[in-house]
């Protein structure tokens, strides 16, 4: 069995001249939870859609849980909970008939996890869809992608309306009940705090491209933010440099690993090295995909340097 | 499963539909047999004597007439027209309208099994409709002494057909334009086309092919033909293979379609 749950290599998709998608390689490992994170437009949902079949690649391929998504999507969708961006379902059914509906599709659909989630997570299982808050409506779609024996779940910003009881529910459910059972959880999301809880991996895409893809622990232990101060910028080139931000007399740079060496480096061209910081992922994702923004003084704020 | 829910989304609109195909045909009913009983009561009381012809030219008259030659006769092809047009773009422009399009097509299972269930409830809808049409009428045809109710039976399965047609046309529209009102603004182009441009044709440039073409594949459903004449089975065979061919171009374009 392929030890991913999901396999890109060179994916695209097209909007005319827009490439949403372009080249994506993803590797996500079976078992772990993969944070996908991008800003707005950066390719998330097309990605998302993509692999389950609802747009065509124009290139590349792509493999979840081993199945093709050209040759073999019945399979993909059998083993797969979604839960969309939109949040939307039959606005008709109440969350009890849309159970029904649901069950039908999935062999491994456990009616005692219907019972436990719809208590835990407080759903009126009584009320039309189209009648509930936004809240509510994004628990729903959790219920059913949750109860469906799925051994991949894709969540596309999956805290929607959660407050942050709920939201602190969903995480430990995701860990406890599905990622503990060997199941694998791809969560496609803004929400950087959630994803730095549970996620193992993650993937930063921008432009249709992965700009990272690395173990949170990595992260934790290697990635380093160092300051440092010198009168004119120095032509600094290292492979493992990610971004480097100015500011006046000041630079900030953002390195993968070899933090001292770097520093040591930066010391030998007369820069004064000021500290160096462990860094969070919401510093490494604003390292690698922050807009350069002309400051008042007409200089650029940031310069983004992906490795 | 999608049957059930399609179904469910349904049913209030079919049953809507029967009321008012039961209603308009009732009312027109009960007209005509009150223009008839009239006549009958004064043959009645003054048999030797003509009913005076400001009873026979009066508005109530003109108005009965006109309903006679385009409401009645042209019952059948109006409901088979409308409902065909509402039951194929509200089935799939529901989904893409709610935004639950995404949704159905992840449930796992074959694409075709969500352009076929459509179809399976749509034209159960339809046929029911269609039959319900044809009660009141029975009535209307007993008072003008037209032919019996096995001619208005006889009549039904075109009107099927027709508003298969109808309803695949809309349905596979709706499906191409990703919305109900878009789908429905297409297959009104379409049918307006079907039936003006033959005519324009002839007007301009006297071409008549296309026009006698037209009129063969609407016999035995035009309001000078249903419910007053025999079953056609070569305009009934063409209006099922459109049908056919409607529901295939869907299934052929479900297959590829993006959400």
């Amino acid at each position: 069995m392929n030890d991913l749950a999901i396999h890109t290599e060179g994916l695209a998709k097209f909007f005319g001249k827009t490439r949403a998608v372009d080249g994506l390689d993803l590797k996500v490992p079976r078992g772990s939870v993969y944070g996908f994170l991008g800003r707005n437009g950066a390719g998330k949902t097309t990605t998302v859609k993509t692999l389950l079949g609802l747009l065509r690649p124009n290139a590349g391929s792509a493999q979840v849980l081993g199945y093709d998504i050209r040759q073999d999507l019945v399979a993909i969708l059998e083993r797969t909970g979604f839960v969309p961006e939109n949040k939307t379902l039959f606005g008709s059914l109440t969350p009890t008939q849309l159970v029904h509906f649901n069950q039908g599709y999935f062999p491994k659909w456990s009616g005692e996890l219907v019972a436990r989630y719809a208590e835990l997570f407080e759903i009126p299982m009584r009320v039309p869809f189209s009648k509930l808050s936004l809240g509510n409506k994004t628990k729903v779609c959790h219920l059913l992608a949750l109860c469906q024996g799925a051994d991949l779940l894709i969540l596309d910003e999956p805290s929607i309306g959660l407050d942050p009881v709920i939201t602190d529910l969903l995480l430990r459910v995701l860990v406890e009940d599905h990622v503990s059972e060997g199941k694998t959880v791809f969560l496609s999301s803004h929400q950087l705090t959630e994803v730095e809880r549970i996620a193992d991996w993650v993937g930063i895409i921008e432009k249709g491209k992965i700009l990272l893809e690395t173990r949170l622990e990595d992260i934790r232990q290697n990635y380093r933010l160092i300051r440092a101060a010198a009168d004119t910028a120095p032509v600094i080139s290292s492979p493992h440099l990610v971004s480097v931000q100015s500011s006046e007399n000041f630079r900030s740079y953002l390195v993968a690993r070899e933090a001292e060496d770097f520093a040591a480096m930066l010391r030998a061209k007369g820069m004064t090295i000021l500290e160096i910081l462990p860094v969070s992922l919401e510093e490494v994702f604003l390292g690698l995909t922050r807009k350069e923004v002309p400051c008042i003084s007409g200089k650029l704020g940031t310069i983004p340097v992906p490795v | 499963m999608y049957l059930w829910k399609a179904w469910h989304d349904s049913r209030s609109r079919v049953m809507l539909y029967i009321l008012a195909a039961l209603s308009v045909g009732v009312l027109f009913g009960l007209n005509v047999m009150t223009w008839a009983n009239w006549h009958a009561y004064w043959e009645t009381f003054y048999p030797a004597r003509r009913l005076p012809p400001v009873f026979n030219y009066d508005f109530y008259m003109v108005i009965t007439f006109w309903m006679l030659d385009w409401v009645v006769l042209h019952y059948g092809q109006i409901v088979a027209l409308l409902t065909g047009l509402s039951l194929g773009a509200s089935s799939v422009g529901r989904e893409y309208g709610a935004g639950t399009m995404n949704f159905v097509l992840t449930r796992p299972g074959p694409r075709r099994n969500f352009v076929l269930t459509d179809w399976t409830v749509g034209l159960t809808g339809m046929v029911i409709i269609l039959s319900g049409l044809a009660f009141p009428l029975l009535p209307f045809l007993r008072a003008v002494h037209a032919k019996g109710p096995g001619n208005i039976l006889a009549g039904l399965p075109a009107l099927w057909v027709l508003g298969a047609a109808v309803y695949g046309l809309s349905h596979f529209t709706t499906l191409v334009a990703g919305s109900a009102p878009k789908g429905l603004t297409l297959s009104a182009a379409t049918i307006l086309t079907y039936g003006f441009l033959p005519t324009a044709l002839h007007e301009w440039w006297h071409t008549d092919a296309l026009l006698r073409a037209v009129e063969w594949t609407l016999r035995g459903v035009m309001y000078d033909a249903w419910p007053l004449s025999p079953f056609d089975w070569g305009a009934t065979v063409f209006w099922l293979a459109v049908a056919v061919g409607f529901l295939g171009a869907s299934l052929a374009w479900i297959r590829f379609r993006e959400v």
